[in-house]
């Protein structure tokens, strides 16, 4: 992999710069109303203080939803991805008109959808489930983030063909072959709630339907939300991969690998979304059974991925002067912020994977459906394998893009390790309780039928909900003083790209060919969803009407 | 384990360590999740 230095443009940092301010800005938002519900569950309803901004918990929960798991995921990645797309080329990309077109596009989608957020019209949490009804300005908005999101991949693919016009014959960049699939697996993956959108959610909130068939919409979102969760990992992944080993001065352990599980993750992740449906009546069970083991199957890649990341560690921390078994680790500069949260981010991504097996179990996810294990399954993956990832990026991304010094690098460490402390409260709390049998989305404080083994865990939700809150002050803390700082970084920012223990030029070829990859995810999505959607097409019944629940 | 000053040298048994005790993890917590659904019986 060449890891030669290349100098983004003003201009691009620029560009750049917009997509994480606005992602950092809806995480701000976002979180104000994580905390609140875990206060909520504790017994410390704040909620009834907000009212009339917020009229209720569900209201919160949408804004935590979309702004934390949709907005700041989506804005970060898809700057993140431009970031790595022009470094890993290192070419300008081809149209930057054509970028920005898609970021103003997701612009506007977001401020379209936040108004009836709000103003309450739309408190239908971030799964939008049918048959809750929102105000169209919110379907319409989400939309248009991901048409602005697919127009930005678009720019990517552009500039990726230049690169290869230039580059005949030369193995694709890392993190930028990442950055492609990344944008591949996004523009197939949203077809689905594109198709659901466009044909059934707009056209009957605008009242252009008499009603809306809620078991084909949730099939169409399950098309999206699973290989939703690889758009959120591909971006930290190729942070794991290709940036952390040199982070830790090493290199990375196998660029192959890498490779290779990159593909997996592009054909496995689409055709399973039925595992998120096992309770749904109007799937056939074989079906349910067929996507259970193609859920498994992307165990294979994730290990792949657990391996070499933890290799390259290994690597560069024995490099270091690590010894032992274990004491390597202690070889890690864990006082680089960006390293630290990178690190324990990746811990606790460990334990998501676990709490992910059995909920795409068939039959222990029987135990876990709809409880609060899920939102501790996922605040372990997106809301910390994920997001602390993306914040440890951020601690040498900002310095890069804006030319300042980062502020207070040991409170960006402490932030790392507080997020790492009041997740591991938080969410083991939640997995518990979910166990005990407490209902997800629920606002608990006010349930009658909390049994006394709840307490002390809905206690640890709240004091871990706490702590998290303190983490992500420091961090909006820490950024807000980078960004306005008058003090210039004292040396260049380097931007950390690993060289590969192995030549990539000596890698299989086969690795960075197109064309059957793509034709063997498209199969697989046929086959699996295929004959299901056909029939649910087929059978399609627009007669439930909308609900306002809230 | 001594430093590695080569590529090829190096062997990443610490990383197999932390994925085999990660299994054995998975193993006993999927376990017990199962246990628990054995314990209500059929119907859940």
């Amino acid at each position: 992999m060449s890891t030669q230095a290349y100098e983004i443009t003003p201009k691009d940092k620029n560009f750049i710069g917009w997509h994480l301010a606005v992602a950092i800005i809806a995480l701000a938002i976002g979180s104000l109303f994580g905390p609140l519900q875990a206060f909520e569950h504790a017994g410390w309803d704040l909620y009834k203080y907000l009212n009339p901004l917020i009229k209720s918990y569900y209201q919160g929960l949408t804004l935590h939803g979309v702004l934390n798991a949709l907005v700041w995921t989506t804005f970060f990645i898809t700057g993140f991805l431009t970031f790595t797309v022009i470094y890993g080329f290192k070419r300008p990309l081809k149209y930057p008109t054509l970028n920005l077109i898609g970021f103003l596009l997701m612009v506007v989608g977001l401020v379209l959808a936040a108004i009836p957020i709000l103003l309450n019209e739309a408190t239908v949490l971030f799964t939008f489930y049918p048959p809750m009804k929102a105000n169209w300005a919110f379907y319409v908005g989400l939309t248009l983030v991901v048409v602005g999101s697919w127009v930005e991949g678009w720019g990517f693919f552009y500039t990726y063909a230049a690169w290869r016009k230039e580059n005949p014959g030369v193995r694709t960049p890392f993190i930028a072959f990442g950055s492609i699939i990344t944008m591949l697996l996004w523009q197939i993956a949203t077809i689905g709630i594109a198709v659901d959108m466009l044909t059934m959610l707009i056209p009957w909130s605008l009242g252009l339907l008499p009603g809306v068939d809620p078991q084909l919409s949730r099939t169409y979102f399950w098309f999206t939300g699973h290989p939703l969760v690889y758009f959120w990992l591909l971006p930290a992944y190729i942070s794991w991969y290709a940036m952390l080993p040199k982070q830790v001065g090493g290199k990375m352990f196998s660029d192959s690998l890498a490779r290779f599980a990159f593909w997996l993750f592009l054909i496995l992740s689409v055709p399973l979304g039925f595992h998120h449906q096992y309770v749904d009546p109007g799937v056939p069970p074989a079906w349910k059974f067929i996507h259970a083991m193609l859920t498994f199957s992307v165990f294979f890649p994730s290990m792949l991925t657990a391996f070499t990341v933890v290799a390259s560690l290994e690597y560069g921390a024995r490099q270091n002067g690590g010894k032992g078994m274990f004491g390597w680790m202690r070889a890690l500069p864990w006082s680089n912020p960006s390293v630290a949260a990178q690190l324990l981010a990746g811990l606790l991504f460990f334990f998501g994977g676990i709490g992910g097996l059995a909920n795409a179990s068939y039959n222990v996810n029987l135990v876990l459906h709809n409880t609060a294990f899920v939102p501790g399954h996922f605040h372990l993956t997106v809301g910390t394998g994920v997001t602390l990832t993306f914040i440890g990026i951020s601690y040498w991304l900002i310095p890069y893009l804006t030319g300042k010094k980062l502020w207070q690098p040991k409170w960006a460490v402490a932030q790392a390790w507080l997020w790492f402390v009041g997740m591991i409260i938080f969410s083991n709390s939640m997995h518990i309780l979910g166990l005990l049998g407490a209902p997800r989305r629920t606002p608990l404080n006010l349930a009658p039928y909390i049994p006394a083994e709840w307490n002390s865990r809905l206690f640890q939700v709240g004091i871990g909900g706490a702590i998290l809150f303190v983490s992500g002050a420091i961090y909006l803390t820490v950024v807000a003083a980078t960004f306005w700082s008058k003090q210039p970084a004292t040396e260049k920012v380097e931007v950390p790209v690993a060289e590969a223990l192995q030549d990539p030029a000596l890698g299989p070829a086969w690795l960075d060919r197109w064309t059957p990859w793509v034709v063997a995810t498209l199969a697989l999505i046929v086959l699996a969803y295929g004959p299901m959607l056909f029939d649910l097409i087929k059978n399609i019944a627009l007669t439930s009407p909308g609900f306002r629940v809230w | 384990m001594a430093k590695k000053n080569s590529n090829d040298e190096f062997r990443p048994q610490g990383t197999v360590a932390i994925l085999v005790i990660f299994v054995i993890t998975l193993v006993v917590l999927w376990g017990s999740i199962y246990l628990i659904l054995l314990g209500r019986g059929g119907t859940v």
